[in-house]
């Protein structure tokens, strides 16, 4: 499959946007690290970035945030342009990005008291306050006296995120927030995201968990050699990525040459037959099937799943051969 | 904001194990001397030759702390400065603290002020420490009859003072443009090790050069030429010529360590 080649299935947006991306290109050395990347993060919405590793998801975040200069294109940040209103837009932001940075000879609670030291909308008297709040939300009111030496992944992780929620923020940005996390953590992760959607927050979260990509996101785009493949409402996207009628018959061949002469494509699967419901509908379908001498036994609508859009969209041939490899631009060029 | 910031990172690099480690062994460095001076007196006495240095130096406590600042100058006062500006951007960048900060935002410019901030007033403060605890132990062992000069006047204890005060100040310059530079180089790795491995050899090297007549041309250039100079504060009346050239010297490290430092704080990716 020729992903890079075919156009981006991308589904129209109509409202505000909370950041957004034009032809953005980043190469470091002879590395193309991203490229022509077009990213459109609706106000208020949950995006979930999806990509195989070394797709560019990181990149893409650190040069939404100024971390990173783009080799190329422009950058919109909470209608700010980037670099310039860097300083007017990211009090709004809070960040996870490429794993926690704490100082392992300071304690959980004084590292978020540097962390909002540095905030310029955290008032002074209410630094106390908000560093208390954000350690009770991610659950680390245990821990959060000890040296963040001797934190577990899964408690770092956790104060990565206190430090991103230490003020109410337009726009939050998760890079792998349940990375390390127990289930039950996951599970916060996924209240956390909630809680921010319900208070109108715009969240972008990078994940590998398609699964919780699924549960907790309205719209998704995944990124595949550094571009940016498909992006979208999820639904939207799940829709476009076809559906098809799952019928269960014993007489799969008497039911084939009907589906044939009708013009309506299918194939053999398991106990019985997949047919693709492009250009016809499910009741012409079961008609054409009974008409034609087929015993049907049950009919289900096949919903694509996330799990198969993205396999789909990202998966390369080379999958055969033991791991897949990293999903680089380079590599693509080969 | 600024202030608080300010405060912030003071706070932050007084918390640090190697800070608290670092400023006690400046410390034991005047009460070494004093105690060394103070030995080295009593066998004078006893030996029936010709008066030793700590015969000389007796009742003088007061020239322990320019004693100790002069001879620290060389090299643990510049590899204090290297340190800290190593922790500064090197570490933070290794701890990945350099990406919350300017995502919080700071602004990469005032990132570098508030770091150099921190630089200068640590400085300011292991320097005036290890002056106080040299007044003290200089005086606890030697005595204090006023303070010598080297052009053999004698200066009340009150004058002695603002000498003292007044080689804080410079010798504090001189560690605060070292550190400048070593900012700059911090501002270019993520390896702590590095800064301090350069400055200090540079340090070395300079001074190495600084021996070869053949180089002549060479020595206004090096900020460690500058350092004997800075002793003039204790004759009487102070010759500022040296003086003055090792303090504009310094400065110009200062800006170019700062400047270069900028510019590659603001185009680099972290
Ligand atoms: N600082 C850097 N120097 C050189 N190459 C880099 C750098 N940062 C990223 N890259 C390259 O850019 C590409 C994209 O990396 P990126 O970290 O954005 O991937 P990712 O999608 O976040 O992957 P993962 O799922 O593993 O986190 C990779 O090929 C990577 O090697
Ligand atoms: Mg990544």
């Amino acid at each position: 499959m020729t992903t890079s080649t075919s156009a981006p299935v991308t589904a129209p947006s109509k409202t505000a946007v909370a950041a957004r991306t034009k032809g953005l290109r980043k190469e470091y050395g002879s590395t193309v690290a991203v490229d022509r990347v077009d990213l459109e993060l609706p106000e208020g919405a949950v995006l979930g970035m999806l990509g195989p590793n070394g797709s560019g998801k990181t990149t893409t975040i650190r040069m939404l945030l100024g971390l990173v200069r783009p080799t190329q294109g422009e950058i919109e940040l909470l209608g700010r342009p980037l670099p310039e209103g860097a300083e007017q837009a990211l009090p709004h932001v809070g960040a996870l990005v490429e794993g926690p940075g704490f100082h392992p000879f300071l304690s959980g609670r004084e590292n978020l008291v540097r962390c909002a030291a540095f905030e310029p909308l955290l008032p002074r008297k209410e630094i106390k306050q908000a560093v208390e709040d954000a350690i009770e939300r991610v659950g680390l009111a245990q821990a959060a006296h000890r040296r963040y030496r001797g934190y577990s992944l899964g408690m770092k992780q956790r104060l990565g995120l206190a430090a991103a929620l230490l003020v109410p923020r337009k726009l939050v940005v998760l890079d792998e927030p349940t990375n390390g996390l127990d289930p039950a953590g996951t599970r916060e992760i996924r209240k956390i995201i909630g809680d921010l959607h319900a208070a109108g927050s715009t969240v972008l979260v990078s994940s590998h968990l398609l699964s919780e990509v699924e549960a907790t996101c309205t719209h998704v785009a995944v990124l595949h050699r550094g571009t940016v493949v498909a992006q979208g409402e999820l639904t939207e996207l799940l829709q476009a990525g076809g559906s098809a009628l799952q019928v269960i018959t014993p007489d799969v061949e008497t039911a084939l040459s009907a589906l044939r002469q009708a013009k309506i494509s299918a194939r053999p699967l398991g106990d019985g037959l997949r047919v693709e419901l492009a250009g016809t509908s499910a009741p012409q379908v079961i008609e054409t099937l009974v008409q034609g001498g087929a015993r049907v036994f049950e009919a289900t609508r096949w919903k694509t799943g996330l799990e198969e859009l993205f396999a789909r969209l990202t998966e390369a041939e080379e999958a055969e051969r033991g791991m897949s490899a990293v999903d680089t631009l380079d590599g693509g060029r080969r | 904001m600024i202030t608080r910031q300010f405060g912030s990172e003071v706070r932050w690099m007084l918390r640090r194990p190697r800070t608290l480690i670092g400023l006690f062994g400046l410390v034991l460095v005047p009460i070494i001397i004093s105690f060394g001076i103070w030995t080295a007196s009593d066998e004078g006495e006893g030996g029936g030759g010709p008066p030793g240095l700590g015969a000389i130096l007796q009742g003088n406590g007061m020239v322990v702390p320019i004693f100790t600042l002069f001879l620290s100058l060389n090299l643990l006062l510049p590899l204090v400065a290297s340190i800290w500006a190593a922790d500064g951007l090197a570490g933070e960048a290794q701890h990945g603290t350099l990406r919350g900060l300017l995502v919080a935002p700071v602004s990469r410019v005032r990132l570098l002020f508030v770091k150099l901030f921190g630089l200068t007033a640590m400085s300011l403060f292991a320097v005036t420490l290890m002056a106080v605890v040299g007044i003290i132990s200089g005086t606890a062992f030697l005595g204090n009859d006023g303070m010598m000069t080297l052009s053999g006047t004698t200066l009340s204890t009150a004058e002695g003072l603002v000498r003292i005060g007044l080689f804080i100040l410079l010798v504090t310059f001189q560690m605060v443009a070292i550190g400048a530079v070593a900012l700059a180089v911090s501002s270019a790795t993520e390896h702590p090790l590095v800064v301090q491995a350069a400055t200090m050899t540079t340090i070395i090297v300079f001074q190495v050069l600084g021996q070869f007549t053949s180089l002549d041309w060479l020595h206004p250039f090096l900020i460690t030429t500058g350092f004997p100079g800075l002793i003039d504060v204790m004759r009487d009346p102070i010759p500022w010529e040296q003086i003055g050239d090792s303090t504009l010297l310094a400065g110009c490290y200062l800006l170019i360590g700062t400047g270069l430092a900028a510019i590659r704080l603001v185009t680099k990716d972290s």
